[in-house]
């Protein structure tokens, strides 16, 4: 594994968020470092990449002003940018190994770091809010550290971080992934939906996001906070993740170590980190203190279990650890521009997230209780129902493997996507990945070329390469919605190849890719 | 709309006729009155109302479709004692019987008599009475047993074919169900039974009826006044009054079984029976109220609390509307008298006949009221779906209960089981066509049924009998099969109707196409043309089963009009009505799926908009695809969910006029070439290049068209447009 892939020891990766408006002042260079990753790096070096950062976004801001760079190629670096929030510039900085597909990678790496930084406005809201709140930095230094260490616990593999690679190119990150339903059964779900609105009488504006499995089923968010909260479902909350974590949980507590020791090397405690960190930054207020007991974080892993009533429960959000009265967790959707409450009810394979609004809730205790109580009254013969009815046609893994193809779809606008079956993409001979990786790299470029040159039309775009390994590697772009395949063991005809496309988008497509 | 309902049918409405009652006899009453008579019979298998003086016997009409104070008919009798009178199913010839051993049988047109008497000293004859059974004319019920007699009219002979031996305390016989019952024993609670009906004849299983003793020397004996046969939805049973406990229980007969099938109380020592509509009306006659049973369901529960039977109508028609107090007054003790008053007896299945003041009336059904008196929707609904006496009535009181629901807001399960009754009730209509509505709708065992098959024949040949008053009701069995093709025709013409519908409608969409991209408007206006059909249909309906075509015109699109502020709840209510006719496997209105769309954008509510389309939950159309351009004139994504849907239907020129609009003309031109639509001017595309200013672009769009438009190159278009992009280059 760790030969094809683009692995990175803790030496081999940086990761750093700084403030463009702090620190400017000579002898304050260290106020301006909201995050460094790893930790333990020295200042002067953590210093002398944010500055060649911030140099270099300097340097192509005038040319382009609005978007300054994405990625630099060094000899042996690739730095990649993501302007997180206007000044607020996340930067990852990868030792260069001849594996590597850089032009892909740059979107795969960006979507990576936008989507650590989605997440933690969902949970934290924005890092600006965070600074003005305290302009010291303290706060924000502590919950980005301690939410960005845990969400790097998913990338672990043993003792190093595997980041995406030219291997993910058949999939798209940050993106929902839907289950397909019939007719029938979607009118029975959005029946469902109505009841659950019900339940949340006397609250207006209250919304749910239904998944069977790891698959949106039904959402009535729009569709940036549906793949957020779709996200953090699949990683932390859904049947799949709660069972990983209770298996690694009770795997840690035979072997009497703790999660944080067997990550050691790379992670140092967590909790003890961001204390060094906020020492080392020069943290001297007292209420830094009593803010570590309060600071939650949404994506430790084993937090989440399920209660008695089907509720999920999780005391992450609790003000005193191990305190008996858990606080509610709260989101921020950013579409909506709504703080809510949201309630997390599992049975089976289904997961139903219950999203209430904090400004309409005059007694939270008090109108979540009632909430639950009505939810579970009205819902939950339909749940049962359903779920039966969708554990019986769920073909497992591989329902969405279409044979001979290897696939993803993607609809930007929706921000939804579908792909073949990882098992499945792994059969596929190393060289037709790299050479789709390659393409989509291409295709990234040709896109926000286009974007730059006119917002409002879209290009439709239709690549067939035939690749090294006599595969044929295809992309297809229409109207905001976009299709990559490879297909190995294909005739040699371009026409053939592309009839083979053809095929797949009218069958499964609606024919949305075969507009000539 | 919704007003003008109620002004065209100003009875139809929640309120009911204001009086606390859900039966109601209605004045004027059918006079049956002659000054010497000596006797009144009932002829039940003729519904001959028979009233005998010492020598002639005058005979008066009492089915449904017969008018009032129609003249009796009149035939002459020989003087002596009479004890029962029944005509032949034909009409031919009267039967009398004149005393336990003799029965006189005249023909009417000949005026010959002949007789047959009772041969042996210890039987004597207890009744008599026609049968249109295959094997034997006339059923004479002895003491000693059944005697089957064929009739030979012009021998003028009776020839005997069968006789089965048993021992009969009395009888009970309706021409309705074709049934008898015998009672034998001790406390004649012993029965044994047998249909004759146009089948053959049907043994049915001796049983014995409970009945409570007072103490435990004394036995009661059972009385013929205690047992009434009910026949609903054809089914047969029979119910037996136990004035000791106080209860009435009740019998279902199967051919191979009797089932008690639970008792209901009752509140008099005196109890009649009527049947109307399928609904069985448990009179309490010394406490002057009826409860209503309806014995569809196994449920025992009574529809409503017991109530009085109710005299509607004006008494004193004559009389001024100064004298309206007084009217009433008098109304009112008039209705006091004759109420449940000493001279009334119950004839089979919803006629009273007053001996005292001669008057013979018929029992209705106050739906209304029920309707009003009882605040569970669905169960009510029901109720009214399963009533045929009166289908527009029913029809407009359901559709106004459903309204009502709605605009009440009344919780979604409960608006959403209301809907399910009337959707499951149209889709059994729709399966079994029209004119079986009489016939039982559900599915009882098949190998149990077939003692309720005949019953459901003699409706059928009721119903032939109402249409064509002077058939011979002699062979129903040819009847029925003649009208069940008839049915078979009638359900397929309508079936064609409708679908002849949908494609006209389709039709008419593509001709409004002509115009190119149009807004919604055409739209309602083929909506209204529907309508006009809808309403045109109601007036003359059959059934009281609502289609889903009904549903929308009466009540989504008139409560929407008044529920446009909060469209969340009319949503939940619509997706509750696409999945019970999802169920039955029927279609919605199409314009309901606009409806939805209409709302869903209204609300905002574009992320479950999309999924409602995408999932086909609305399905797609072009009118669904016109509303969604509209609701997308806020929403890219909805925009873009019209654009995919007219592209999937096929529908290319409004496709390719929406992505030119929206300035992709060169996807549009090729997307044009590639799917061969001819229909749209060149210089639309001409004209979108032109503005977007691009010569490259528009010499494209020039080549593209005079490649693969043959005469282009010919065309003023083509000239006018090189000039200009001469001029641009």
């Amino acid at each position: 594994m760790g030969l094809s892939t683009a692995t990175a020891s803790s030496e081999g990766i940086e990761i750093c968020i700084f403030d463009l408006r702090r620190g400017q002042q000579e002898g304050q260079e260290l106020d301006k470092i909201l995050f460094f990753f790893p930790a333990d790096c020295p200042f002067t070096l953590q210093l002398s990449v944010i500055g060649l950062s911030e140099g270099l976004i300097t340097f192509t801001r005038i040319f382009s002003p609005d978007a300054a760079c994405d990625v630099i190629d060094a000899e042996r670096h690739s730095h990649i940018f993501y302007q997180a929030e206007p000044d607020i510039w996340m930067v990852m900085v990868v030792e260069k190994n001849k594996e590597l597909e850089h032009k892909y990678l740059t979107a795969a790496l960006q979507a990576f770091l936008k989507e650590v930084h989605s997440l933690f406005v969902m949970f934290h809201g924005s890092i600006r809010a965070l600074l003005e709140k305290q302009p010291g930095g303290e706060l924000a230094r502590s919950h980005l550290y301690s939410f960005i260490m845990d969400y790097l616990t998913d990338f672990l593999v043993g003792k190093k971080l595997q980041l995406p690679s030219f291997r993910d190119c058949l999939k798209e990150r940050s993106t929902v992934q839907m289950l397909t339903v019939g007719r029938e059964m979607a009118i029975e779900i959005q029946s469902l939906v109505r009841v659950i609105e019900s339940s949340c009488a006397g609250t207006s504006g209250c919304h749910s996001v239904v998944l069977f499995q790891d698959l949106l089923v039904s959402t009535t968010l729009p569709s940036d906070d549906t793949a957020n909260l779709f996200t953090y479902a699949v990683l932390r909350m859904t049947p799949h993740a709660l069972s990983s974590s209770t298996n690694s949980w009770s795997y840690l507590h035979k072997g009497s170590t703790t999660s944080h020791a067997s990550t050691g090397p790379i992670f140092p405690n967590a909790e003890l980190a961001s204390e060094d960190y906020r020492h080392t930054s020069r943290d001297t207020s007292p209420g830094g203190q009593v803010q570590r007991h309060h600071l939650p974080r949404p994506l430790q892993r084993n937090k989440w279990s399920k209660a008695k009533d089907g509720f999920l429960v999780t005391d992450i959000w609790s003000g005193e650890i191990g305190s008996l009265v858990s606080a509610s967790p709260t989101v921020w959707m950013k579409q909506i521009e709504e703080r809510m409450v949201f309630c997390v009810y599992q049975y089976k394979n289904l997961t139903i997230i219950i999203l209430l609004p904090v400004s309409s809730l005059v007694n939270q205790e008090q109108g979540i209780t009632l909430m639950k109580q009505q939810f579970l009254e009205n819902a939950s013969q339909k749940i049962f129902r359903i779920e039966e009815k969708l554990s019986k046609g769920w073909g497992g893994e591989n329902t969405y493997h279409i044979s001979g193809y290897r696939y993803l779809l993607y609809d930007s606008h929706r921000c939804v996507s579908r792909a073949s079956p990882p098992g499945k993409v792994a059969t596929l001979a190393k060289d037709s990945l790299r050479a789709l990786s390659k393409l989509r790299g291409e295709v990234d470029i040709e896109k926000s070329r286009a974007k730059r040159d006119d917002t409002s039309h879209e290009k439709d775009l239709e690549v067939c390469i035939r690749a090294n390994n006599n595969s044929w590697v295809i992309a297809r772009i229409t109207r905001g919605k976009e299709l990559y395949m490879v297909l190995e063991k294909a005739r040699e005809t371009l026409l053939y190849a592309s009839e083979a496309m053809e095929r797949f988008s009218d069958r499964y497509c609606n024919g949305a890719f075969s507009l000539d | 709309m919704f007003t003008k309902y109620l002004s065209d049918q100003p009875r139809v409405g929640l309120g009911g006729a204001g009086a606390l009652s859900h039966v109601y006899i209605q004045h004027p009453s059918l006079k049956c009155s002659i000054p010497e008579s000596k006797g009144v019979y009932y002829d039940d298998g003729n519904k001959l109302l028979l009233l005998a003086t010492s020598d002639q016997v005058f005979s008066w009409d009492t089915s449904p479709s017969a008018p009032l104070n129609n003249t009796p008919g009149c035939d002459s009798i020989n003087e002596g004692p009479v004890v029962c009178i029944r005509y032949s199913l034909d009409g031919k010839i009267i039967g009398i019987q004149r005393s336990n051993k003799e029965i006189e049988f005249k023909i009417r047109e000949t005026g010959e008599i002949f007789t047959r008497r009772c041969k042996s000293e210890s039987e004597s004859i207890l009744g008599f009475f026609w049968t249109d059974c295959p094997t034997c004319d006339i059923v004479l019920i002895k003491t000693s047993g059944l005697e089957l007699l064929s009739c030979e009219a012009d021998l003028k002979t009776l020839r005997s074919v069968e006789m089965k031996r048993l021992n009969v305390s009395w009888y009970m016989y309706t021409h309705e169900s074709r049934l008898v019952l015998l009672s034998s024993g001790m406390q004649c609670k012993t029965f044994s039974g047998f249909q004759f009906s146009s089948g053959g004849i049907i043994r049915l299983p001796k049983f014995e009826m409970a009945m409570t003793k007072a103490d435990v020397n004394q036995k009661p004996v059972l009385a013929a006044e205690d047992i009434h046969i009910v026949t609903v939805y054809g089914r047969i049973y029979c119910l037996q009054v136990d004035s000791l406990g106080m209860m009435a229980h009740l019998y279902r007969f199967y051919r191979d079984a009797v089932v008690q099938q639970g008792s209901l109380p009752i509140y008099s020592a005196k109890i009649a029976v009527s049947v109307v509509d399928n609904v069985l009306l448990v009179h309490q006659v010394d406490a002057k109220v009826v409860i209503l049973y309806d014995i569809f369901a196994c449920s025992q529960a009574p529809i409503s609390a017991p109530l009085p039977l109710l005299l509607r109508g004006d008494l004193k028609r004559k009389d001024t509307s100064s004298h309206l107090v007084n009217v009433k007054k008098a109304e009112a003790s008039c209705q006091e008298e004759i109420m449940y008053g000493d001279g009334w007896i119950f004839l089979v299945p919803d006629l009273i006949f007053d001996t005292l003041h001669g008057t013979l009336w018929r029992i209705h059904l106050d739906l209304e009221a029920i309707a009003a008196s009882n605040s569970e929707a669905p169960f009510i609904l029901e109720f009214l779906q399963h009533r045929r006496l009166e289908p527009s009535k029913v029809k407009q009181l359901c559709l106004t209960i459903m309204r009502t629901m709605i605009l009440e807001r009344r919780p979604v399960t409960m608006v959403s089981m209301a809907m399910d009754v009337l959707v499951a009730s149209y889709s059994q209509y729709a399966k079994t066509g029209a004119s079986h509505q009489g016939v039982s709708t559900t599915v009882s065992d098949s190998s149990r049924v077939v003692v309720e098959e005949p019953a459901n024949q003699v409706e059928t040949h009721g119903k032939s009998v109402i249409q064509e008053p002077d058939i011979e009701p002699s062979n129903p069995h040819k009847e029925s099969s003649i009208s069940d093709s008839d049915e078979a025709t009638t359900t397929d013409i309508q079936n064609d109707n409708s679908g002849e519908h949908h494609n006209m409608g389709a039709r008419e969409v593509v001709n409004q196409m002509g115009a190119g991209v149009s807004t919604v408007g055409d739209v309602e206006t083929s909506a209204l043309q529907s309508e006009t059909v809808v309403n045109n249909n109601i007036s003359e309906v059959a059934s009281a089963a609502i289609s889903p075509d009904e549903m929308f015109f009466f009540v989504f699109a008139i409560v929407e009009e008044e529920m446009a502020s909060d469209p969340s709840y009319l949503v939940a209510i619509i997706i509750e009505y696409f999945q019970s006719v999802t169920l039955e496997r029927l279609r919605v209105h199409p314009n309901l799926h606009v409806m939805t769309v209409q709302l869903l954008s209204r609300s905002e509510r574009y992320p479950e908009l999309g999924f409602f389309v995408i999932n086909k939950i609305v399905e797609p159309s072009r009118e669904v695809a016109l509303q969604l351009l509209d609701s997308g004139r806020h929403n890219f994504q909805t925009r873009k969910l019209a654009l995919d849907m007219l592209r999937q239907l096929g529908l290319h020129h409004d496709y390719i006029l929406l992505l030119v609009q929206d300035g992709y003309y060169l996807e549009a031109l090729r997307y044009a070439r590639k799917n061969k639509v001819d229909t749209i001017r060149p210089s639309v595309f001409l004209e979108a290049a032109l503005s977007s200013k691009n010569p490259q672009h528009l010499a494209a769009v020039l080549r593209c068209l005079s490649d693969f438009i043959p005469s282009f190159r010919s065309t003023p278009d083509y000239t006018s447009y090189s000039r200009v992009l001469k001029e641009i280059c």
